[in-house]
């Protein structure tokens, strides 16, 4: 790929990173932190984001054009995948949009420069100033690159110096935008590491959490229960568990008219980085007593997944996840033989795309990789109660509602612990100010200054 | 039930297929050839009719594929039922009133067990498949004395792999044999007490009040690779029964036939280790394993179990035989002939595979996940069987394990990532 060797992840595969080595790189990026990115201005920074994001929806750019040149041997998803995840992780990545994350976590758009007070502050004669960690590590999970990427992004944001530890065969985009990063600003990017090693190697991570003050990681509960048992006391741990996820379809949104454009925006949530996230949908569920049924929509769903499939291939998965597929494929078959409760709509001559309706609302996992399960519900209260195994599971919820009647459920979904409500169609697309499973992103990263100053008449 | 004749028909047909395979009886039955190859079709063909028309379930399944025996020519387009399926329906021709033996395959609380239903015919026809294919494997020669690392048959009733073993002990061995493994006191708590009266557990008539019990953890198993008795270790070895057994034989010249599963090996030996015990069976004695280890014991590669089996039991490893087999089919497969060398070597990378033979009363496809077809030689995909001797289920079983085509045989690679999907199972309503 010729990138020149800027990074760990750089590294041909036979130079082993040793916890020395981690060591050193922990301790240069501390130092070029002070001495590049502790003093930047937020503005500054701003402004090379908002250029690095509108590069990279640039087809002729470079860092882009190999993501999409190598992504698809690297990462498995096809270069159309990868190019729609790619433009939806950057087009939120704007100066305006990083200033209202700001704004938004911290209470003031200067906050991260000066001792500042917003209107509230300043009745009560307050300023504050944060700050955000001298190295931040971050234990990246490999399903889908675009968490690494926001992390970075959030990571300079707060002034930290930043180590990135990606899942086995999972650099490449982090790298790639690590370059960017350094092309655009060789200081910045000397501030950032991007580092690839299997889980567990315990010295490797003992090194790098002696170094660092503050660790996010995102895995298996047991992953972070692992991490975190490890930290040091004053270390800060920010812990990302896997998610669940579902999309919701009304009655009301179920026309004749409509319903081949809400299955598509379904499908296009199923597509998303081939369901692989956290915020992909296992199920849709869907209300009956429309004009399509609940049937008719997992019908439609799949002539969209089919459509899908020729314009955004899945791509190619191992023996061992096509036969995962192949065998609950061949499982649900044998219960749609059994009776109309259970029908299936699989891609033919692949496992590219499967859609299994049943009318047993029990939420189930699905296999991912573009697997979906449509499920009919007479109301959301049959499908919460379905959902109740994964309730403190669940991120998104994908709605297709009415809006008489979207507020109602977005509450009813909050009160139950719905961390997040997008439209349906919107699901592996957050907004940059996205409270990742409900905790402010950027507020977590931080500490703060309260200076409550005494006025003195003069 | 109208159907008996049929049946009764085909199984004699079936055993005189098998009986000429194996020579008459005792003699080293041959592998498939061009020749039986057409009778293996014809008998595929008959069964297939009879399934088709007998076990509800799986004609809907075959009719929902546009498949049935009027417009099927060849075995190989049989629809091949999923083994989950066994978990989801009672997939027999049998009338609950006919079953007379059920052999479960893993029953932990949070799994369902698959149910293969029998009758005293479907049982026969099941050990004369048995017998001849693994006297040809494991017992070249006569006079062996059996130690079996399993609860026997009063303790699990309902393990195909326990009527297995017990079904070769009575053939070969039925003097001086024994079973050395038991249940885990809880099990033995939850033990239905009829259990132990008979041989085996015989099913409770589904149309009377009492209904079929499951019982948790004392079925298993006998699966390819990744299987195992129960997650929640259903059955321990006593190891002071077994080590007095092993001293026993030791003292002896009459060679050792060892049976079990893989994690029964592993407790075995570990114990040995701990107790720093060594000793070498008689010449010509032999160990049969089969099996996982799920959520049992160590799990140890394949080449490490087999190096302890010889290091501390004095069993060559010419002389370890794997064995592949699922409650859901009534025919296994064996890896080598114990004293032969294994069945393939690949002369291009001089790497050694354990490849896996049924008899030619069954055939096995290697099918791609992906596609659904057969894969070439030497690729990966999952292991399909028609068994010839699965009367009164289904014949054409798709398993979740994938293997290695391998000529006519298959390395074993692993299972498939299937978690069961949760809810209830269609069982209450699929009897026939």
């Amino acid at each position: 790929m010729n990138l020149p060797n800027y990074f760990l992840a750089d590294l041909p595969p036979e130079a082993d990173v040793t916890p020395e080595l981690l060591t050193e790189a922990c301790q240069n990026l501390k130092r070029n932190r002070d001495e590049y990115l502790a003093r930047r201005s937020t503005e500054s920074l701003l402004e090379v984001f908002h250029e690095l994001g509108q590069s990279w929806l640039n087809p002729a750019f470079p860092f882009r054009q190999k993501a999409l040149e190598f992504g698809p041997a690297a990462t498995g998803f096809s270069r159309a995948t990868l190019a729609a995840g790619i433009d939806r992780f950057f087009a939120e990545l704007t100066g305006g949009k990083l200033h209202d994350l700001i704004a938004q976590d911290l209470g003031h758009e200067q906050r991260l420069d000066d001792l500042v007070a917003n209107t509230l502050e300043r009745k009560s004669s307050r300023l504050g100033l944060v700050r955000g960690p001298n190295l931040i590590a971050h234990i990246c999970a490999g399903n889908i690159p675009s968490p690494a990427l926001r992390s970075i992004v959030l990571g300079f944001l707060v002034r930290s110096a930043q180590v990135v530890k990606c899942a086995s065969g999972a650099t490449l985009l982090p790298r790639l935008f690590a370059h960017s990063i350094y092309e655009i600003e060789p200081k910045l990017g000397a501030c950032l590491e991007i580092a690839e090693w299997p889980g567990g190697r315990a010295p490797l991570e003992t090194a790098l959490f002696r170094e660092a003050d503050c660790v996010t990681a995102t895995g298996a509960d047991e992953t972070l229960a692992a991490i975190k048992s490890r930290l040091p006391i004053r270390v800060r741990f920010l812990g990302y568990g896997h998610r669940l996820s579902f999309g919701y379809v009304t009655q009301e949104v179920l026309s004749q008219i409509k319903l081949a454009s809400v299955a598509a925006h379904a499908a296009a949530d199923v597509a998303a980085w081939n369901q692989l996230g956290c915020l992909s949908p296992h199920v849709i569920y869907v209300e009956c007593g429309g004009r399509a049924s609940p049937e008719q929509f997992a019908e439609a769903l799949a002539i969209e997944l089919a459509r899908r499939e020729t314009i955004e291939p899945r791509g190619p998965v191992t023996v061992e996840t096509a036969a995962a597929i192949a065998t609950r494929r061949a499982f649900y078959e044998v219960r749609a033989a059994h009776g109309p409760e259970t029908r299936c709509w699989f891609s033919k001559e692949s496992t590219a795309w499967s859609v299994v309706y049943e009318a047993d609302p029990r939420f189930q996992r699905s296999c991912l990789h573009r697997f979906v399960y449509v499920k009919s519900v007479a109301n959301l209260k049959e499908a919460l109660q379905a959902a109740d195994d994964i309730r403190a599971k669940v991120s998104t919820v994908g709605l297709a509602a009415p809006e008489s009647r979207a507020l109602e459920i977005a509450r009813e979904l909050a009160g139950w612990g719905v961390t997040r409500v997008c439209p349906l169609g919107q699901m592996q697309n957050p907004s940059l100010s996205w409270r990742h499973d409900g905790r402010p992103s950027l507020a977590d990263l931080v500490t703060w200054t309260d200076w409550e100053h005494e006025i003195y008449a003069s | 039930m109208p159907s008996h004749s049929t049946f009764s028909e085909y199984s004699a047909r079936l055993r005189e297929f098998i009986s000429r395979q194996s020579g008459g009886g005792s003699a080293a039955p041959s592998s498939v050839t061009a020749e039986t190859s057409g009778q293996f079709n014809q008998l595929a063909l008959t069964l297939f009719a009879l399934q088709f028309y007998h076990v509800p379930v799986y004609r809907r399944y075959c009719e929902a594929r546009g498949i049935t025996p009027e417009n099927t020519t060849a075995w190989s387009e049989i629809p091949a039922i999923p083994a989950a399926a066994f978990k989801e329906c009672a997939l027999s021709s049998l009338s609950p009133a006919e079953r007379t033996t059920v052999f479960h395959s893993s029953g932990t609380t949070t799994h369902k067990p698959s149910r293969h239903f029998h009758n005293h015919e479907s049982l026969e026809v099941y050990e004369a498949s048995l017998l001849p294919w693994f006297q040809r494997h494991v017992l070249p020669e006569v006079q062996f004395r059996f130690i079996i690392l399993t609860p026997g048959p009063a303790l699990a009733p309902h393990s195909s792999l326990v009527h297995m073993f017990e079904t070769v002990r009575r053939e070969f061995a039925p003097n001086d044999s024994m079973f050395v493994g038991s249940l885990h006191d809880h099990e033995i708590a939850h033990r239905d007490p009829e259990v132990g009266k008979d041989a085996f557990h015989r099913v409770p008539r589904i149309s009377g009040s009492r209904p079929e019990k499951v019982r948790d953890g004392v079925e298993s198993v006998p699966t390819g690779v990744m299987e195992s008795a129960n997650a929640d270790g259903g059955w321990i070895l006593e190891t002071d029964q077994a080590w007095a057994a092993l001293t026993h034989a030791a003292s002896d010249d009459r060679p050792v036939v060892l049976l079990g599963t893989a994690f029964s090996f592993v407790e075995l030996l570990d114990w040995m280790i701990g107790k720093q015990l060594r000793l070498s069976l008689p010449p010509g004695s032999r160990a049969l394993e089969t099996g996982g280890y799920k959520g049992r014991s160590r799990a140890l590669p394949k080449a490490e179990l087999h190096g302890l089996i010889t290091d501390r039991l004095g069993i060559r490893s010419t002389h370890i035989v794997c064995e592949y087999g699922m409650s859901e089919l009534s025919s296994q497969a064996y890896d080598r002939v114990a004293g032969a060398p294994p069945f393939q070597i690949s002369n291009l990378k001089f790497e050694m595979h354990r490849t896996f033979r049924f008899p030619p009363w069954a055939q096995v496809q290697i099918v791609s996940p992906e596609t659904g077809k057969a894969v070439d030689d030497g690729e990966t995909g999952l292991i399909r069987i028609y068994d010839l001797a699965n009367v009164r289920s289904v014949m054409a079983i798709q398993t979740e394990d994938l293997g290695i085509r391998r000529g006519e045989g298959f390395e074993l690679v692993g299972r498939a990532a299937f978690s069961e999907p949760r809810g209830c199972s269609l069982m209450s309503t699929a009897a026939p």
